[in-house]
């Protein structure tokens, strides 16, 4: 509680929280949308073509799309971590920001997972796609739908675990 | 004359879909006893153009209202109970003109795709059309009749003015249950959460569509990356509907929130921009490898700022605008 307390009330902190200017917690919270949106777009639609929308589309020339992503996703990072440090001492204590946390783990992974199989494969244009490669797509798929929907509940739930202290 | 403001906006955009809604049916109805398929076409666009034009003739009818009945005080002559019916009438009828835009969308997407529109969709399209056309009528009759009472029915000529008239009718019913006066809290956060969800479906197409012809990904072609655009057209539903939820009710954080204005004025500079791509042939011809040519670069570069435009506008309602 110290820390998150701390966390909260450090200069850049209050900055971000209080400044009336637009480019305090407005532009920041602006940015995590807009990451989120290259992120997950980007991670759905090359899931949705291996769940067979569009099957005329090739999937190795979307590898290219892959640093849009990952742009996406650290945008994240940064905004996330500043949009959590200004408001600390209730996110910190939050199941449901910890619920976002293991959905977004968890869809990171299914995506390198993705990747092995479909992107680091010369042949895969050519060969039908492994049968699990559909079971990681949906549940990619669902691990973003999971985060989405708790990080967008954080505006409305406020703190569920105990505060400590 | 004052300046102009939202009410003028809707008396001007209120003879589209009726108008529009006439002229296009003719055109529609035309193709087919010419058996002329692009006049069929045009129909098509034309429908899906009056789905476009029908988001601000809907939001500016609540600015309207506000303008002629300030404070909830209407003048003598009008009677709010007429208003209400109206509100009704128009919510029924934007959501037909909706859809009917949705299924002509789809028709021409389906005629690019296999170059025939699927037998069922003619039907639909077609039934949906006259019933919006039908509906849309009934709803401007009694709109003209807000301030006509020469036009008004024997029975409403001396409407007596009813003090809880502001709260009744379908679309305030609906606009109380999401704004969760009824006890039902839940439904407010769901539907923001789903309009997120429909944002990223949406971008699924804005993105990898548009970046693929500015360069990025060039083994594909455009053919086969927009079979994915009936994906962003789900989202785009759903963003509309709960959009459309959160109008309802809280109809005061939008009618006279420049950002709100903004937002629909870019989506109904998107709409164009999607049918741009849905009916000029340079940007299909785009094979695996080919370099764009620069006025579909143009388009696509417009779709993602237009897109990004819309997301900033709509993210700003409650921090530049006067939303919540």
């Amino acid at each position: 509680m110290d820390f998150a307390q701390w966390l909260e009330n450090t200069g850049f902190s209050v900055w971000v929280r209080e400044s009336p200017r637009i480019f305090a917690f407005p532009t920041v919270l602006l940015l995590h949308t807009i990451g989120m949106a290259l992120c997950v777009a980007v991670s759905a639609g090359i899931n949705f073509r291996i769940l067979g929308f569009a099957p005329s589309l090739k999937l190795s020339p979307l590898a290219r799309l892959f640093p849009i992503l990952w742009l996406g996703f650290w945008m994240n990072a940064i905004t996330g971590t500043i949009l959590v440090m200004q408001d600390a001492t209730n996110k910190l204590f939050n199941l449901d920001f910890y619920l976002k946390m293991v959905f977004i783990a968890m869809a990171v992974v299914a995506l390198r997972m993705i990747k092995k199989r479909v992107f680091l494969n010369p042949q895969v244009d050519k060969t039908p796609l492994p049968g699990n490669v559909k079971t990681l797509a949906v549940l990619s798929l669902f691990f973003w739908v999971g985060a989405i929907t708790c990080g967008r509940l954080l505006a409305y739930v406020g703190p569920i675990v105990a505060k400590a202290g | 004359m004052e300046s102009l403001n939202l009410a003028h906006a809707h008396l001007l955009l209120n003879h589209l879909p009726t108008i529009g809604f006439g002229i296009a049916l003719c055109v529609y109805f035309g193709g087919f006893f010419t058996r002329s398929e692009s006049l069929k076409k045009v129909g098509l666009v034309l429908f899906f153009l009056i789905g476009v034009m029908a988001l601000p003739t809907y939001f500016t009818g609540s600015a309207a209202e506000r303008s002629l009945c300030p404070e909830l005080k209407c003048p003598a002559d009008v009677a709010p109970q007429i208003i209400r019916k109206h509100e009704d009438l128009a919510l029924f009828s934007f959501v037909l003109m909706e859809i009917t835009g949705f299924f002509s969308w789809l028709a021409l997407w389906q005629l690019r795709k296999t170059s025939k529109i699927a037998g069922w969709n003619w039907g639909l399209v077609t039934l949906l059309s006259l019933a919006s056309f039908g509906l849309v009528a009934l709803a401007a009759a009694e709109g003209g009749e807000i301030r006509h009472p020469e036009i008004r029915d024997t029975a409403e000529v001396a409407l007596p003015v009813i003090e809880d008239a502001e709260s009744t009718g379908v679309a305030r019913s609906i606009g109380a249950v999401v704004a969760g006066n009824t006890g039902v809290g839940w439904l407010w956060p769901a539907a923001e959460t789903i309009h997120f969800i429909g944002l990223c479906m949406l971008f699924i197409v804005v993105l990898l569509v548009d970046l693929r012809l500015l360069g990025m990904a060039k083994g594909l072609s455009f053919k086969s990356l927009y079979q994915l655009l009936p994906v962003g057209m789900v989202g785009f539903t759903l963003n509309l509907i709960t959009g459309v939820l959160f109008f309802l009710a809280a109809p005061g954080q939008y009618v006279n929130n420049i950002e709100f204005h903004r937002k629909i004025v870019l989506i109904v500079l998107a709409g164009i921009n999607v049918l741009y791509f849905m009916l000029v042939d340079e940007t299909w011809s785009v094979g695996p490898d080919d370099e764009a040519p620069l006025r579909t670069k143009i388009a696509a570069a417009s779709a993602i700022f237009l897109w990004i435009g819309i997301l900033y506008y709509g993210h700003m309602l409650p921090f530049l605008g006067n939303a919540f």
